[in-house]
C-alpha cells in the first residue's frame, strides 16, 4: 500500500467526477495542442513553400494576393503583366532564372498553370529540389509556338471587340502549331493524380476560372492529354496541373487585352508586346540584387514585385492574433477544468473527512493527507492532459484530410514538440493549484469529531 | 496476571480535558487523577454515554491533547511529542478499534488491514495482514470490500487492522456497539483472545453491561477523577 494507491482508489471511488473533470482538462489540452500543432505546421509549410520563390512579379495590386496565387495556387490572380517585361527580367544580368506563370482555368478545382519547360528543367521549389517526374515526360515547349499562340489570342481578342462593336468579322485562318509540337499536353501534380485518378495518356476538359463552379464554361474543344505525373513535393506543386504556356493561349476566352495588351501585334519593328502572363517567379544571382530590383519593379506603373517569405510572415502576424485568441480560449477551458476539479474534490470532502480521520487515526500525518488530496488533483490533471495531448494529435491527424484537400499539404500529426512538455508542466501546476484549497481543508480536518459514529 | 504497578504500559497522571461551550461555559469532559494499565492487561472502562470515554481514548491515542497532565505509553509522554511524532508513535504502538468499524469503503478487507501498516515504520507486509485476516475467520474474504461483508465481518477486519502492527496497546471504543448480541459476543471473544495470545494490552470503553461482564478488571470512569 502506498500513497499513489490510495489516490487511485479515491479516484476510482468517485469515478464519474474523476472522469468528468479529467475530460474537461483533456478537452482544454487537446484544443491547445491542436491549435499549436496546426499553427506551427501550417506556418512551417507555408514558409517552406516560399523557399524556391525569391521574388514574384505580377500586376499591381495586393502583394499577398500575388504570392498566394503564384506560390500556393490560392486566391485569384491580381491581373497580368506583359510578356516583354518577362523577357526583360529573364535577360536581366541580376536574374538567374525567370519562370512565367499564367492561370485562369481549373480541372475539378485543381488550378491549371501555363508555364514553360524551365519550370521543370531549372526551377527549384526548394534549394536543390526540382519538380521530378514520377512517370511520363514533361510537355513540349517552344517559344515559336508560344509566339504563334500569342498572335492567335490577340486575333481572337480583336474579333471579339469587333463583334462587340457590331462589325462583321472575317474568320482568320487557324494558326497551325509547329509540326513537332503537340500543344495540349499537361503534367499533373501528385495530389491531382491521386484525387482525380488521371493517368498518363488520359485526357481532361478544363473549366474556365480558377475556382470550380457549376456555371463555369468548359473548354470542350481543347482536351488536354496527361503526359507526365510529378512525384510528391509536399508543396502547392502537388495540386497544380501544368500545361505549356502556348496551349494556354490557344484556348477560347484567354484573349490578350487590357492595359498591357499589345496594341498592334504586327508592329514588330517597334518591338510590340507580344503577350501576357499572370506572374513571373525570379531567382536572383545574388541576394544583394533583391532590393534594388524590387524597387525598380515597384517604381513601374504596370508591375509589382513581392518577396513571398516576407508576405507570408506578414500573413502569419495577422493570423497569429486569431491563434492567440484560440489559445486564450483553450487556457480558459483549462482554468475552468481546474476549478471543476477543485469543486469536485470540495464536494466530496464531507464523505472524505471521515476517511481522512480514519487515516489520521491509523497514524497518517497531516502532510500525508495534504499530499494525498493534492496528488489526486495533480493526477487527474496529468491523466487529462496526457489524454488531451493524444487527443490533440488525433484531431490534427483527422483534420489532415481536410487540410490536404484545401492546401495540398499535411501537418505531421504525431510529431512530438517540446512545447508539449510545457503543457504537461502547466497541467501539474494547474492540478496543484486546484487541489491546494481542498488539500488545506483536508489538512485541517478535525480527527476526533470525524471519527465519532454517525447514526 | 502481570504486575500492573511494576510494569505499567499506560499511565495517566492529572489528565484534564475541557471544552468551551457556545455560551462560553467551560465543560470538563475528562478529569483523571491517576490511571494505569499493566502490560497484557485487559481492562473495561465503563461510563454513561457522554461521560468522555471516547475523548479519553482519543487523548491516549494522541489524537487529542489534554489541557494538562501526562499520558505515558511505554514510558513515553505522548503529550510532549510534536504532532507528526505523535502520529508515528500512534501508528507503531496503538491499535484502534471503533464502534462503527471505520473501514475505508473503496478498499478490500486486505487493503484496509494493509492501510494499518502503511504509516508504521515497521510494516510487516501482506503476509501478516493475510494471516491476521485468516485468524479472524476472513481468509476467504480477503478481497471483498466492506459493503460485501456483514457488520460482524467488518468489525473483524477492523480488529485485524488494529493488530497488524503488533501494538503494545489496543484501544477499543464500544467495539460491539454496532453489532447484535450474538455477533458482539463473538467479536469481543475474538479480540480478547488474540490480544491475550499476543500479549497486547487491551483497553475497552463501553456502557454495555454484557461487555463489562466479560472483563475481570472493570473501572468506572468517575472513579478515576
Amino acid at each position: 500500500m502506498n500513497l499513489f494507491k490510495i489516490v487511485v482508489k479515491n479516484m476510482r471511488q468517485r469515478a464519474l467526477a474523476t472522469w468528468l473533470t479529467g475530460t474537461s482538462v483533456a478537452l482544454g489540452v487537446a484544443l491547445a495542442v491542436a491549435i499549436l500543432l496546426i499553427k506551427q505546421g501550417v506556418q512551417q509549410r507555408f514558409e517552406q513553400g516560399t523557399l524556391g520563390y525569391e521574388m514574384v512579379v505580377g500586376a499591381k495590386g495586393s502583394p499577398l494576393q500575388l504570392v498566394l496565387n503564384t506560390v500556393y495556387n490560392l486566391d485569384i490572380s491580381p491581373g497580368n503583366i506583359s510578356w516583354r517585361l518577362f523577357e526583360q527580367l529573364r535577360d536581366d544580368k541580376r536574374v538567374k532564372l525567370a519562370v512565367p506563370f499564367s492561370v485562369g482555368d481549373n480541372y475539378h478545382g485543381f488550378r491549371i498553370v501555363g508555364t514553360t519547360d524551365s519550370f521543370f528543367k531549372e526551377f527549384e521549389f526548394e534549394p536543390g529540389r526540382k519538380p521530378e517526374l514520377a512517370e511520363g515526360r514533361i510537355f513540349n515547349f517552344s517559344e515559336a509556338a508560344l509566339r504563334s499562340a500569342f498572335q492567335e489570342a490577340e486575333q481572337r481578342a480583336k474579333e471579339r471587340e469587333a463583334r462587340e462593336r457590331g462589325e462583321e468579322v472575317k474568320p482568320a485562318a487557324e494558326p497551325q502549331p509547329e509540326p513537332r509540337q503537340r500543344p495540349f499536353e499537361a503534367v499533373i501534380g501528385s495530389t491531382v493524380a491521386l484525387e482525380t485518378g488521371l493517368k498518363i495518356g488520359q485526357t481532361f476538359i478544363a473549366a474556365h476560372g480558377v475556382q470550380p463552379s457549376a456555371e463555369a464554361k468548359e473548354h470542350t474543344e481543347n482536351p488536354w492529354t496527361v503526359v507526365g505525373v510529378l512525384a510528391p513535393t509536399h508543396t502547392a506543386c502537388d495540386r497544380g496541373i501544368y500545361i505549356n504556356l502556348d496551349s494556354f493561349y490557344h484556348i477560347e476566352g484567354h484573349e490578350i487585352r487590357g492595359p498591357t495588351a499589345p496594341a498592334k501585334v504586327e508592329e514588330k519593328d517597334n518591338d510590340p508586346d507580344p503577350g501576357q502572363v499572370s506572374s513571373v517567379v525570379l531567382k536572383l544571382r545574388s541576394p544583394i540584387h533583391a532590393f534594388p530590383l524590387y524597387r525598380e519593379i515597384n517604381d513601374r506603373q504596370d508591375a509589382m514585385a513581392a518577396f513571398p517569405a516576407a508576405e507570408i510572415r506578414k500573413l502569419f502576424d495577422i493570423v497569429g492574433n486569431i491563434d492567440r485568441l484560440l489559445l486564450a480560449q483553450a487556457i480558459l477551458i483549462l482554468i475552468v477544468a481546474g476549478v471543476a476539479i477543485a469543486v469536485s474534490i470540495y464536494n466530496s470532502m464531507s464523505e472524505r473527512r471521515r476517511e481522512i480521520a480514519i487515516l489520521r487515526a491509523l497514524g497518517a500525518r497531516r502532510t500525508t493527507i495534504f499530499s494525498i488530496v493534492l496528488l489526486e488533483a495533480v493526477t487527474i490533471c496529468l491523466i487529462g492532459s496526457a489524454a488531451g495531448l493524444v487527443g490533440g494529435h488525433l484531431v490534427v491527424a483527422a483534420s489532415n484530410g481536410f487540410l490536404y484537400k484545401a492546401s495540398g499539404f499535411v501537418i505531421p500529426a504525431f510529431h512530438i514538440q517540446a512545447l508539449e512538455c510545457y503543457i504537461l508542466a502547466v497541467a501539474v501546476v494547474l492540478g496543484a493549484f486546484s487541489g491546494l484549497g481542498p488539500a488545506l481543508g483536508a489538512y485541517r480536518t478535525d480527527v476526533a469529531r470525524n471519527l465519532a459514529p454517525t447514526s | 496476571m502481570p504486575d500492573v504497578m511494576d510494569k505499567p504500559v499506560l499511565e495517566l497522571r492529572g489528565v484534564r480535558k475541557s471544552y468551551r461551550e457556545d455560551d462560553g461555559a467551560v465543560l470538563d469532559v475528562v478529569q483523571i487523577g491517576r490511571f494505569t494499565v499493566g502490560a497484557g492487561e485487559q481492562v473495561a472502562l465503563v461510563g454513561e454515554s457522554g461521560s468522555g470515554k471516547s475523548t479519553l481514548l482519543n487523548l491516549i491515542a494522541g489524537i487529542l491533547l489534554p489541557d494538562s497532565g501526562e499520558i505515558l505509553l511505554n514510558g513515553t509522554d505522548v503529550t510532549k511529542l510534536a504532532e507528526a511524532a505523535r502520529d508515528r508513535f500512534r501508528a507503531a504502538n496503538i491499535g484502534y478499534v471503533f464502534q462503527s468499524f471505520n473501514l475505508l469503503q473503496g478498499f478490500t478487507a486486505l487493503e484496509n488491514v494493509l492501510l494499518g501498516q502503511m504509516f508504521a515504520s515497521h510494516g510487516s507486509g501482506a503476509e501478516r495482514a493475510t494471516k491476521l485476516l485468516e485468524t479472524v475467520g476472513l481468509g476467504k474474504r480477503l478481497h471483498h470490500k466492506p459493503r460485501a461483508l456483514s457488520v460482524g465481518e467488518q468489525q473483524r477486519v477492523a480488529i485485524a487492522r488494529a493488530l497488524v502492527n503488533e501494538p503494545s496497546l489496543v484501544l477499543a471504543d464500544e467495539p460491539t456497539g454496532s453489532l447484535d448480541a450474538k455477533n458482539g459476543g463473538v467479536v469481543l471473544q475474538l479480540l480478547r483472545k488474540i490480544c491475550a495470545e499476543n500479549e497486547h494490552t487491551l483497553l475497552v470503553v463501553t456502557h454495555d453491561p454484557k461487555v463489562q461482564e466479560q472483563f475481570e478488571k472493570v473501572i468506572r470512569l468517575e472513579e478515576l477523577s
